[in-house]
C-alpha cells in the first residue's frame, strides 16, 4: 500500500523514477546536495530542506492573495468610471462612422499597457496586435510610428521595433486616473506627431476575465475632409447645419482634437480595468498552484519523516538482533 | 459661407481644441466654492513622463506634472 503512493507520487514529481524494491522506497530529489546515505544505499532529502521550501511556498502563497484582492478593490473602483466613460466616444463614432480599414500615407500606433507586471498576457497581446498593424500599414510611401504608453510595451518592443518609436510615456498611473491628465497627454501626442490616421491599440474590459485587444482609429481632419467627400457616413456631414461662425473644416479639426482626447480616455480607463482583470485572475492561480505545491510538498515532508523513523527502528532492530545472536 | 471667418484667438495663438477646453474647465473649477474646490483640483491632477524618440535611441525624458494645463 505504501509503496504504491511512493510510486504515484514519484511518477508525478519526478517521470524518470524507479521504485527499488527495498523499503523505503528511494526519493530522488532535486535538492540533490542535502541527499544522505543510508544504510543499503538509500538516499533521502533532509527534511529541513524541505520545510523551507514549506515556509516559503505559504508566504508566497499569502502574498499572492493579498496582491489579489488589492487588484479586486481597485477593479472594482474602475471599472464604473470606465463603463461611464464609453458615453464620450459613442455620439463620435456614430457621427463620423469607425473607418479601421482606412489607408493613409501616415498612421501612428498608440499602444497602451502597464507599468507594473504580473498581470499576466494583456500586455504581450496589445504588442501583437500593434505589430500586425504595422505589418498591415506599412509600405512604399506609407509610414507607421509607435507611442507607447507604459513600461512593459516599452520594453517589448524596444527589442525590434525601437526605430519607429517616436513617444513614450510612463508614470501614467501614479495619481488616479483623470480626464485632465489623459487629454494633456493627448495634447502632447497631437503637437509631437504628424499623422493622417491614429490607431490607439488597448484591451478593452468585457468582464473580469475577458479582455479583448481592440484598436480604436481616429482619423486626422484632412482625411476626414477627403472621405466625405468620397461619400458614405462622411459625406453626410454636409446634411449638418453649423452653427456660428466657423466654417466645416475649423469645426473638423476641434472635433478631431477631442474625438482623440475622449477616445485616449476611454481607452486608458479600460486598459486600467483589463490590467486589474488580469492581475486578479493571474495572482488566483498563482495563489492555488502554491497551495498544491505545498500540499505536494507536505506530503513528501510526511514521507522523509516516517522513512527516517524506520531507518532507525531497522537500525536499533537489526543492532539488538546481532547482539541475540552473538551471545 | 466666402472666406473661412478669422481662426479663433486660441487657434491663432497655437493652441489645440483640448488645451482651450482644459482652461475653460480649469476656470469652472477656480469658481467652486471652498471644500469643493480643493477636492475637485485635487480631482484632476496631472503627473506622466514623456520622452522623445530619435533613431531608436530614447532622449532625456520630460516629467509632465502637477498643472492641469499646458
Amino acid at each position: 500500500m505504501a509503496m504504491a503512493v511512493f510510486r504515484r507520487e514519484g511518477r508525478r514529481l519526478l517521470p524518470s523514477i524507479a521504485a527499488r524494491p527495498i523499503a523505503p522506497a528511494p526519493i530522488r530529489s532535486p535538492l540533490s546536495s542535502d541527499q544522505e546515505e543510508g544504510p543499503l544505499g538509500v538516499r533521502s532529502i533532509s527534511t529541513q530542506v524541505v520545510r523551507n521550501r514549506m515556509k516559503s511556498v505559504k508566504n508566497i502563497q499569502k502574498i499572492t492573495k493579498a496582491m489579489k484582492m488589492v487588484a479586486a478593490s481597485k477593479l472594482r473602483a474602475v471599472q464604473g468610471r470606465a463603463e461611464n466613460s464609453r458615453g464620450l466616444w459613442q455620439p463620435f463614432t456614430a457621427l463620423l462612422g469607425d473607418n479601421p480599414s482606412i489607408d493613409v500615407k501616415k498612421s501612428v500606433v498608440v499602444t497602451l499597457s502597464s507599468d507594473k507586471g504580473l498581470c499576466g498576457g494583456i500586455n504581450s497581446t496589445v504588442v501583437k496586435v500593434s505589430r500586425a498593424l504595422y505589418k498591415l500599414n506599412a509600405g512604399p510611401e506609407k509610414d507607421v510610428k509607435f507611442v507607447i504608453v507604459g513600461e512593459k510595451a516599452k520594453a517589448i518592443m524596444f527589442r525590434d521595433s525601437k526605430n519607429d518609436i517616436s513617444l513614450t510615456v510612463t508614470e501614467l498611473n501614479k495619481n488616479p486616473l483623470n480626464y485632465a491628465q489623459v487629454s494633456v497627454l493627448a495634447d502632447d501626442i497631437l503637437k509631437n506627431v504628424e499623422f493622417d490616421a491614429l490607431r490607439i491599440v488597448y484591451n478593452k474590459f468585457h468582464s473580469v476575465v475577458a479582455f479583448l485587444p481592440t484598436v480604436a482609429t481616429v482619423l486626422s481632419p484632412e482625411i476626414i475632409e477627403k472621405e466625405s467627400e468620397v461619400g458614405g457616413k462622411l459625406g453626410e456631414l454636409d446634411s449638418y447645419e453649423i452653427e456660428g461662425g466657423e466654417t466645416k473644416g475649423e469645426i473638423l479639426q476641434n472635433l478631431a482634437e477631442f474625438q482623440f482626447s475622449c477616445v485616449m480616455f476611454n481607452a486608458v480607463l479600460e486598459n486600467a480595468c483589463s490590467e486589474m482583470g488580469a492581475r486578479m485572475s493571474a495572482m488566483d492561480s498563482s495563489s492555488r498552484n502554491a497551495g498544491e505545491m505545498l500540499d505536494r510538498l507536505t506530503l513528501t515532508y510526511n514521507r522523509t519523516r516516517q522513512a527516517s523513523i524506520t531507518t532507525e527502528l531497522i537500525e536499533i532492530i537489526s543492532g539488538a538482533s546481532a547482539l541475540e545472536a552473538a551471545k | 459661407m466666402a472666406s473661412s471667418a478669422a481662426v479663433p484667438f486660441w487657434r491663432a495663438a497655437g493652441m489645440t481644441y483640448i488645451t482651450y477646453s482644459n482652461i475653460c474647465a480649469n476656470l469652472v473649477r477656480k469658481c467652486l466654492k471652498e471644500p469643493f474646490k480643493a477636492e475637485s483640483i485635487n480631482r484632476e491632477k496631472v503627473h506622466f513622463s514623456l520622452s522623445k524618440w530619435a533613431d531608436g535611441k530614447p532622449q532625456k525624458p520630460v516629467l509632465r506634472s502637477d498643472a492641469p494645463e499646458v
